[in-house]
């Protein structure tokens, strides 16, 4: 049962990865990230109660909290107040990007197969959908213009390193994992906060126009 | 309290009383005072190791050894010398009215938070300790450099948060994996994480799971050492913070990745041989100074030659923990210790230079800059001789022992590569320097503003004094804190 929750839940946060692609309004790329974020939360618990391991309850509260909720809402009253909802001109159009993107998934896939096999038999496709989403959170951050969906790309990234963290090694100590949501949530705060100074200066918040240092 | 949580709160406290609303006076005095006292009780901690013990605080999450102890001592006395010199830089921005309150509470209260983070790096022994600490210096300063609040600098800000928080992104999937590597022989807990707990384990430790860590973890802390290829962020971000902050980004926050670097490749050699990651070190060392040869030679920008050059400075310091022999590590860490003494004036000089003819490009400021602003380029002139290793400065020797270690070794092709590599930088850096210092004075509208021995001038020249000092005598115990980090290095303690 765990079992399935697990894998399904982990191929959840494959899929809102490859949406958050396929998206161009920034809303529902927040969305998908709150959604994925939840899932995350969801792996955390299952993992929690297959293995006996309280502490992780704790992670999971604090993923759904902060991730789920808390980001997506900052980062929405941060578009809104600078109301601009679209990425206009990805630097890749979409289809080549999601085709791009499942060729990620294979390499993501592939390393994954040298790991440790676990003894739930399901580390193997865990870090495999972590891996992938990393590399798509990478292709997100240097294909797209918006500071915002840069944001997103990397929270992405982040989400992937968590659920590598829950696949390989059921959690990282817990004042560690403190630690590291505390910063997240901090840099969170800066990044929003350079938005605004980036929109403020720019009146736009493409981060193609950042490109004076040269040399 | 122990010794060592002082060290860490006094920096601490002095950004709370900088960052707060109050009276100038009292943030300058926090500011110089704090980092001075901070550097005291580096030293003092340093000489507690040197009598024997072992500093330690949280169950050993914090644990000062012979590598700690040196970056320690480097990061408490870069932070005094930036300071004072911080001081004076705002007072002369104040003076031409381009300082608002918000911008003060910024610089007084991020730099000691910067540098509380910085020594938290040194002093950590635990893995995901050390990411957190290394997180909080790359959110300590994004601020600073986006001091000026203008459309390059907060270019260089945004380039730093995000190239800075993917590399980071990098490491702690890099710490994830190592983790992971020993599931099994590290136990529960947070001493898990501990470095010193991994060293124990080494040789049970998973070997795929291991080396997909070590290259995460590498390329992930290289970003912020700032080796080639994930050196792009350096010159913008060093052109745009004041010099201040750069002075500790590139002294202390260069210094912290590599003893990130350190304690990963230490792990790496034990469980796997030496070979692994000393190729990777010696790969990205050997690719950082080639990098930075064009782009010191054509380079337009004072202060982006800087960062050119630190990036050259961190491939000679990996290059040297690649090689791997006890005299090359030596090398290398006494190459650090040179350079964390003599960047300081490069900076400040080149600082001042700015501040003076308002820019930092060589254009602006012009050939024949000896004759108008005779201090600051006359001590820009001594930093670059310091720098690019000419005898009978330190960092030639330690060069020079990197070398002879090379040469030794197997790696006559790296060695070679490296010596032709700094024999062009070397030109290339007194390129730069005859055409800004010497030459004919152009005739300009705005002639720079005269020289002042304010408080940024006094540090600058006190720099300057302490780095050719340091050439001919370096403080015992210090020798002392070098070898005992060359022991940690080599596993023979």
């Amino acid at each position: 049962m765990t079992r399935d929750i697990l894998i399904l839940c982990s191929a959840g946060m494959l899929v809102t990865a490859f949406l958050m692609v396929g998206q161009k309004a920034l809303f529902t790329a927040i969305r998908l990230y709150g959604v994925q974020s939840l899932l995350l939360g969801i792996v955390a618990v299952a993992m929690g109660v297959a293995e006996g391991r309280p502490h992780l309850f704790v992670t999971a509260a604090l993923t759904v909290g902060l991730k789920a909720f808390l980001i997506p809402w900052f980062l929405m009253r941060v578009i809104d107040r600078i109301g601009i909802y679209r990425e206009i001109q990805p630097f890749l159009n979409v289809p080549s990007s999601l085709l791009a993107c499942l060729g990620l998934t294979v390499v993501g896939y592939r390393v994954s197969t040298g790991l440790p096999e676990g003894t739930r038999g399901v580390t193997h496709h865990v870090i495999g959908v972590a891996l992938s989403m990393l590399l798509i959170g990478l292709f997100l951050m240097v294909t797209r213009k918006k500071a915002v969906t840069q944001i997103l790309a990397l929270l992405t990234v982040e989400n992937a390193v968590f659920l590598v963290a829950l696949g390989a090694t059921s959690g990282m100590p817990l004042i560690v994992e403190l630690g590291i949501s505390f910063d997240v949530i901090l840099a969170v705060l800066i990044l929003g906060v350079m938005v605004h100074r980036i929109v403020e200066r720019f009146e736009s918040m493409d981060v193609s126009r950042l490109s004076k240092l040269k040399g | 309290m122990s010794l060592l949580l002082w060290t860490l709160l006094v920096p601490l406290a002095a950004a709370v009383i900088g960052g707060l609303p109050g009276p100038r006076k009292l943030k300058e005095l926090a500011l110089v005072g704090g980092l001075w006292s901070t550097f005291a009780l580096c030293a003092a901690t340093a000489a507690q190791f040197l009598r024997g013990e072992t500093p330690a605080a949280f169950g050993d999450a914090l644990r000062v050894d012979g590598l700690s102890a040196l970056i320690l001592v480097l990061s408490g006395f870069v932070g005094a010398l930036a300071g004072p010199y911080g001081v004076g830089y705002l007072r002369r921005n104040e003076a031409k009215g381009r300082v608002t309150e918000r911008m003060s509470r910024e610089f007084y209260g991020l730099l000691p938070a910067y540098v509380f983070a910085l020594l938290l790096v040194s002093v950590s022994n635990n893995l995901g300790l050390l990411w957190i600490a290394v997180e909080l210096t790359t959110l300590a300063s994004v601020f600073l450099v986006a001091f000026h609040n203008g459309d390059t600098s907060l270019e260089a800000a945004w380039k730093f948060l995000v190239l800075g928080s993917l590399g980071l992104g990098f490491a702690l999937l890099g710490t994830v994996l190592l983790f992971a590597a020993g599931q099994n022989v590290l136990g529960e807990g947070s001493s898990a994480l501990h470095w010193t707990r991994f060293m124990e384990v080494a040789r049970e430790l998973h070997p795929f799971t291991l080396r997909l860590g070590v290259v995460f973890a590498l390329i992930g802390y290289g970003t912020k050492a700032g080796l080639a290829p994930m050196h792009t962020w350096k010159p913008d971000v060093y052109r745009e913070a004041p010099s201040t902050a750069g002075v500790l980004m590139a002294v202390g926050m260069m210094n912290g990745a590599v003893y990130c670097l350190l304690r990963i490749h230490l792990i790496s050699k034990a469980a796997l041989g030496p070979d692994f990651s000393s190729g990777l070190l010696l790969a990205l060392g050997l690719l950082s100074v080639l990098v930075a040869m064009p782009f010191i030679l054509i380079q337009w920008n004072l202060k982006r030659l800087l960062a050119y050059s630190s990036i050259e400075h961190v491939g000679i310091m990996a290059i040297g923990l690649g090689l791997g022999a006890e005299a090359a590590v030596f090398g290398a860490l006494l190459h650090m210790t040179y350079h964390s003494i003599a960047k300081p004036v490069a900076f400040f000089s080149v600082g001042t230079l700015a501040q003076l003819h308002r820019s930092s490009n060589v254009d602006d400021i012009g050939s024949g800059s000896l004759g108008r602003t005779p201090v600051a380029s006359a001590l820009f002139c001594l930093a670059v001789l310091i720098m690019t290793g000419s005898p009978p400065f330190g960092l030639f020797f330690s060069e020079m022992m990197i070398l002879k270690a090379g040469f030794f070794g197997p790696h006559l092709v790296v060695t070679s590569i490296f010596l032709a590599a700094l024999v062009v930088l070397f030109c290339g850096f007194f390129y730069q320097v005859g055409r800004l210092v010497f030459g004919p004075q152009p005739v300009r509208e705005q002639p720079p503003e005269p020289e002042q021995l304010d408080l940024s001038t006094m540090t600058m020249l006190a720099a300057a004094v302490i780095a050719v000092a340091s050439a001919f005598y370096l403080p015992e115990p210090l020798l002392a804190l070098i070898h005992a980090a060359v022991a940690v290095v080599q596993g023979s303690v």
